[in-house]
């Protein structure tokens, strides 16, 4: 696998023993996986395998009432959301969750709040250090627009873009966190044919030229197998299926889950 | 457009962010504050019955409540949070302001008796702001009004807040602005012009910088905003505190420099709807919509009360001021049917239009 030759092999984030409930719905049950450094994880399964639930449990919205989580050496149980983001997680969401009433600039430049630090004073005179904050942050979200070739829509409010360029909005706002985990749900559903081509070199391209490392949930298999390093198959919130595209589309669990088995 | 704004090209990321990014727009507005502080003082020479009138009718309310519209426009058109208590919010204002210039002597310059009487609407409107972290759209209306009700019945009963007047109405004079007596309707409204271009200036820059992008965050998708990083009840309660402090001093302003005694009517669930109306009907989330708002709300009123007079058509008083209320009624349907987003979206089309024209495209 020459895609797999930047992972460092060094496990980011881990998941042990991961069970998730709402009442008496089992959104999870027993789930272990990791993420290793540099490469491109995929998660799938059928719909309501649980895959969303198992990125929010990542990313701190959801709290699995059993599991350990462990993120860059240190184990969690509960937080909040805003505290991956300061640790370096961001994410897309499978319905596009953009600030609609904001330009595409804007909403990229939310994606660097955490950066920004000038108070309330310097912000009302918006002068000197308020202003340099707001110039360092504008290029370097300038470089990121410039990556996504979205110039053309600088300052078109998002809710007027269509389908595709939203998705790639969104994913310039969780670019502009600098992450090293991109929480990815369903990059290209929705897509036509030229679209998803675009995302997948925008995906690939962030993990080669920034090393960031991705997990991405994808209904396409045919992307899912081509761009993942490795991939986990969940199915009614149990695992069923971990390892390179090849293994995982060998398995029998996996076969018998996607297309039936015969009694 | 008059203008074309071809060839004038951004070298910086300041020049393409400033507020006015074209040169005429930026002259224009230069321009139209100079005249808003000159024409009315160079009036008054002329004609200073008319000057009066002109100041203390349309002018001074218009301005105050421009200001107040700005507030509330912060915290519902850029956070997203409705408030119902800004009725409330300006009597902590007018109150506190008067409770520091009674009681204080040291302290009589108004700049300083207006900032007091804004910061004590700030932290009030805090301490009603902590339920937004639960409540959302109608629920926290409604929470917002018993804000509104609350503090109308604390001026009412608390007798120091209003110096134990029998009546409950309360009076300033000999007011001051470094040192300078405020004693005329020119005077008044210079302060207040200052005062209002002052924090207008500080109410764009702050939303159109990070703070300004937290707000909207919050209130165009909220849990999308706190999984990128925003703190929610901080955001939100940093909203309610600059709205208030906006607020509560165009209350002060109002109750000291437009009414010079007043009672806790003044500040009443009316004046609540009033401001509230001004935003929507101004433009939710646009700073040039609060003062559009403002105007339709004051003015409009004013005009309908005259236009009989003016066609030679004689009518009952009391007629007129239904006529007056009828029509009110239906400009404002009228308006949020044609164009929900307020004037300040209409304007935006006409110069959009304006900007192509004569051609189509």
């Amino acid at each position: 696998m020459a895609r797999a030759a930047h992972a460092t092999g060094e496990v980011l984030l881990s998941l042990e023993n991961i069970s998730l409930r709402f009442g008496g719905v089992k959104a999870l049950t027993d789930i272990s996986f990791d993420i290793r450094k540099g490469e491109i994880r995929a998660i799938i399964g059928p719909n309501g395998a649980g895959k969303s639930s198992m990125l929010n449990c990542i990313n701190g919205f959801y709290h699995p009432q059993e599991g350990r989580i462990t993120y860059k050496g240190v184990t969690r149980r509960q937080m909040r959301p805003h505290q991956a983001a300061e640790q370096g997680i961001a994410r897309t969401f499978q319905n596009i969750a953009l600030f609609k009433g904001m330009s595409t600039l804007d909403n990229i430049m939310t994606g660097r709040n955490l950066r920004m630090k000038t108070g309330l004073l310097a912000q009302a005179l918006h002068w000197g250090p308020a202003q340099r904050e707001e110039n360092e942050h504008r290029a370097f979200v300038e470089r990121i627009i410039d990556f996504l070739e979205i110039q053309h829509i600088r300052k078109v409010p998002v809710g007027r873009l269509p389908y595709g360029l939203q998705k790639r909005v969104e994913l310039g706002r969780a670019l502009a966190a600098e992450p090293e985990l991109l929480l990815l749900d369903e990059p290209m559903a929705g897509m036509n044919l030229e679209e998803k081509q675009d995302m997948c070199r925008f995906v690939l391209d962030v993990n080669d030229q920034f090393g960031t490392t991705i997990c991405l949930i994808e209904h396409d298999m045919g992307v899912v197998m081509d761009i993942s390093d490795r991939v986990v198959v969940l199915d009614y919130g149990k695992k069923i299926g971990d390892g390179t595209p090849d293994e995982v589309k060998a398995s029998p669990d996996v076969i018998a889950a996607y297309l039936g088995t015969s009694h | 457009m008059l203008y074309r704004e071809a060839g004038q090209f951004k070298t910086s990321y300041s020049a393409d962010q400033a507020i006015f990014p074209i040169l005429q727009d930026r002259l224009f507005v230069i321009a139209l504050i100079v005249l808003a502080f000159l024409a009315p003082v160079a009036l008054a020479a002329a004609a200073p019955g008319l000057a009066q009138y002109l100041f203390t009718e349309i002018l001074i309310p218009f301005l105050v409540f421009s200001l107040a519209a700005v507030g509330l426009n912060i915290l519902v058109g850029y956070c997203g949070q409705v408030s119902l208590g800004t009725g409330g919010f300006m009597a902590v204002g007018a109150y506190a302001a008067y409770n520091l210039w009674l009681r204080v002597p040291l302290v009589n310059d108004l700049i300083i008796v207006f900032l007091f009487g804004g910061l004590m609407a700030a932290a009030v409107g805090i301490l009603f702001g902590l339920p937004s972290l639960r409540i959302k759209g109608f629920y926290l209306a409604v929470a917002t009004l018993a804000a509104q009700f609350f503090l109308d019945w604390i001026v009412a009963r608390v007798k120091w807040l209003t110096n134990y007047s029998s009546s409950g109405s309360v009076a300033v004079g000999n007011l001051t602005v470094l040192g300078i007596p405020i004693d005329t309707p020119m005077a008044r409204y210079l302060v207040i012009l200052a005062v209002v271009v002052v924090l207008t200036l500080v109410a764009k820059n702050l939303v159109r910088g990070h703070i300004g992008r937290s707000w909207m965050a919050i209130r165009d998708m909220d849990i999308a905003a706190e999984i990128i990083g925003f703190r929610p009840l901080r955001t939100k309660l940093l909203a309610f505190a600059v709205s208030s402090f906006y607020v509560g001093v165009a209350g002060a302003m109002y109750g000291f420099l437009r009414l010079g005694a007043w009672e806790p009517l003044a500040f009443d669930i009316n004046r609540s709807f009033a401001i509230l109306f001004m935003v929507i009907i101004g433009g939710l989330g646009s700073i040039l919509g609060s003062f559009l708002g403002a105007a339709f709300i004051v003015l409009t009123p004013i005009m309908l009360n005259q236009l009989p007079g003016w066609l030679g058509l004689h009518m009952s008083t009391a007629l007129i001021s239904h006529l007056e209320f009828m029509i009110f009624g239906v400009m404002i349907v009228f308006f949020l049917i044609v164009e929900p987003h307020g004037l300040a979206r209409l304007w935006a089309i006409a110069k959009e239009k304006l900007r192509l024209w004569p051609f189509p495209h």
